[in-house]
């Protein structure tokens, strides 16, 4: 499990009822916090026991104390699959922890099902242009999510027991002991994109650092993340952190809005493994539409505003100034 | 400063994209291997490195089949890196993360560094835990997710920034460490003739099929064995809204949205 300030982050409660079912009913799933959480939040959790790490590791930390503490956990447990959230660490840890159980390893995965020996995923590889399906054929699997592709559950009839055990003290060589000077700074406003469930990107088409705010108004309006393709980030509209594709992030959400964007192979290969494509471009025959799932042919500066305002109006947010 | 990157090759971004005759990968035929993505901006970060602490030397690592990894090294030598190292793949461990981290992290272990540079993810399958699983095998912290690599001389410290889902950190770590870049560095250089023409004459330490069979053998585990490379059905293409004013279209577009594609 995953958690951010004390609290369990949304894609560990997507981890735990797939566990669960996995599982089986005579099967047992135990659930690893990396530091204390709510009583409330654990009682919410579809495991029979939780393992608390106490102290959690300070947040700059290499991932190699809590991969430790995984394998221990797992030794101890005698567990057949470890189930990692997909975040960016999360897919670290996975890295670490099979190399520590020597166990099979896959990230970013969308199914799983047992195989005729161990365990059989599919995974989107090439920016979700293809997927991949590998047998993980060992009595050990590790097994790292793609954030999103699994429902979250709800709460067992039984809250897991709680057992607690101390961190690990490694030498300072393994775990970057030195670090030093951590300075938690927030990822600006709204979600930040990899963990976004909703992205809305935007492009060339916008024609200046001025007219991205329509971008994010609209993102605001859907409580989403915003992004941009590289021609925005090139001409320094925005920084280099909000690219998506193949040399910035790649996204994997519920809804992507690409507005202004033609639709390159390197952009794609960042998205397209996003659940529903929408594109809003004044070209019809932008190659964007072959991979969208809705498409509206039109001017941007049109189209964004009465968007935004309509996604208020049946959201009962609050409308948008008459005039900018 | 001593500096170990990790390349892998990769099919170029604008490879058409087939699975081979029995299905379960990617159809090689054809296809260019490359220096790209993540692991382009590491080669670039590195020789950044190198300019701003004078001394410093480059090494890369690239494994996979000899003429696919050679490719990639000689690319990089010809952008500027001093060394390079090929580490011949044996068959049938191309998808298994871990023993591809134990065959680089037993080659990386032959040289003294004080930075191992890696890709985020990697260009082509994307796995994103290969630099965590070989800082693993060799004992070193790892940092993923990283931008904004400076070497302080004086505080003898690697600064970075890590941007997680949630926060960006601002770390210091002291050397050795190994770092999995996100840079998007948009603007990397590109090599010139002369180099180009040096590099294709440039020696490559060679790690043969035989010593990374050997130590594979000590190591059986059950395979991680592909079974499909498919590609999604493909995308109908849009269905185009029609619309008689921005409003409508709006309307149009959240309805769909909210009742049949139940997003919102
Ligand atoms: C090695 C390499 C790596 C790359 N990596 C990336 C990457 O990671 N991410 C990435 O995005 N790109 C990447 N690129 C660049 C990529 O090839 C494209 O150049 C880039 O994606 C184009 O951005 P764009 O779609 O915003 O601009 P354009 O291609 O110029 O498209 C602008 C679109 O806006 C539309 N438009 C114009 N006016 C309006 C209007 N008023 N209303 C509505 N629509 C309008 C146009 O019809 C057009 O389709 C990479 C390229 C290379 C060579
Ligand atoms: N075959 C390989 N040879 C050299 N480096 C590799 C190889 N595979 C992965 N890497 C390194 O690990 C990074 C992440 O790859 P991956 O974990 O496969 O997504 C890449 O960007 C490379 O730096």
């Amino acid at each position: 499990m995953e958690s951010s300030r004390g609290s369990l982050v949304a894609e560990s409660l997507e981890a735990l009822p797939l566990a669960r079912s996995l599982a089986g009913p005579s099967g047992e799933v135990l659930g690893v916090a990396p530091g204390p959480i709510p009583e409330a939040e654990a009682a919410r959790v579809p495991a029979d026991r939780i393992r608390v790490i106490d102290p959690a590791a300070p947040p700059g930390a290499s991932t190699a104390g809590a991969a430790f503490s995984l394998v221990e956990a797992a030794q101890d447990s005698n567990a057949s699959l470890v189930l990692v959230v997909g975040s960016a660490r999360g897919r670290e840890l996975a890295g670490r922890v099979a190399a520590r159980w020597d166990a099979g390893l896959a990230t970013g995965v969308t199914e799983i099902r047992p195989g005729t020996q161990g365990w059989t995923v599919v995974r989107p590889v090439f920016g979700g242009r293809a997927t991949q399906e590998l047998a993980l054929e060992g009595r050990k699997a590790v097994v790292a999510l793609r954030p999103h592709a699994f429902s979250p559950g709800s709460a067992p009839s039984t809250p897991p027991v709680i057992e607690h055990r101390a961190a690990p003290t490694l030498p300072p060589l393994a775990t970057g002991g030195g670090v030093s000077a951590e300075a938690p700074v927030e990822a600006g406003s709204g979600p930040s994109l990899a963990a976004a469930s909703i992205v809305v990107s935007g492009g060339r088409g916008l024609r200046s650092a001025e007219n991205f705010h329509l971008v994010e108004e609209l993102a605001r309006s859907l409580g989403a993340a915003v992004g941009a393709s590289r021609a925005v980030t090139d001409a320094g509209w925005r920084p280099a952190s909000y690219q998506v594709g193949q040399t910035g992030q790649s996204v994997s959400p519920q809804l992507y809005v690409a507005v202004g964007i033609s639709g390159a192979i390197q952009h794609l290969t960042g998205m397209m493994s996003s659940r529903v494509i929408v594109a809003i471009n004044s070209d019809a025959q932008a190659p964007i539409f072959r991979v969208s799932d809705y498409g509206i042919a039109g001017d941007l500066f049109a189209i964004l505003p009465a968007l935004t305002e309509e996604i208020r109006r049946v959201r009962g947010g609050p409308s948008a100034p008459a005039s900018r | 400063m001593e500096i170990v990157v990790l390349i892998k090759p990769v099919p170029e971004a604008e490879t058409r994209l087939r699975p081979d005759r029995g299905g379960a990968e990617l159809d090689p035929a054809g296809v260019k291997f490359v220096l790209a993505g993540y692991d382009e901006s590491a080669v670039e970060q590195a020789l950044l490195l190198k300019e701003s602490a004078p001394g410093t030397t480059i090494r890369a690592v690239s494994l996979g089949p000899l003429a696919r990894s050679e490719e990639v090294l000689r690319a990089a030598l010809a952008l500027g890196v001093d060394h390079a190292t090929s580490v011949e793949e044996p068959p049938g461990v191309a998808h298994d993360p871990v023993q591809v981290a134990r065959m680089l992290a037993f080659v990386v272990s032959r040289y003294s560094y004080s930075l191992l540079l890696g890709g985020k993810q990697s260009g082509d399958e994307g796995s994103g835990c290969v630099p965590s699983a070989v800082a693993e095998f060799l004992g070193v912290p790892d940092f993923g997710s990283v931008t904004d690599l400076k070497w302080d001389p004086i505080a003898g410290r690697f600064t970075f920034r890590q941007s997680l889902e949630r926060t960006v950190l601002s770390v210091e770590a002291p050397p050795p460490v190994m770092i999995g870049l996100q840079q998007a560095w948009n603007d990397p250089r590109t090599a010139k003739l002369p180099m180009i023409l040096r590099s294709r004459k440039a020696p490559i330490d060679r790690v043969p099929r035989a010593e990374v069979e050997a130590l594979l053998a000590r190591h059986p585990r059950p395979a991680v064995r592909a079974v499909s490379f498919r590609l999604p059905p493909p995308r109908m293409g849009a269905r185009m809204i029609e619309y008689s004013s921005p409003q409508d279209a709006a309307r149009k577009l959240v309805r769909l949205l909210t009742e049949e594609a139940k997003v919102l």
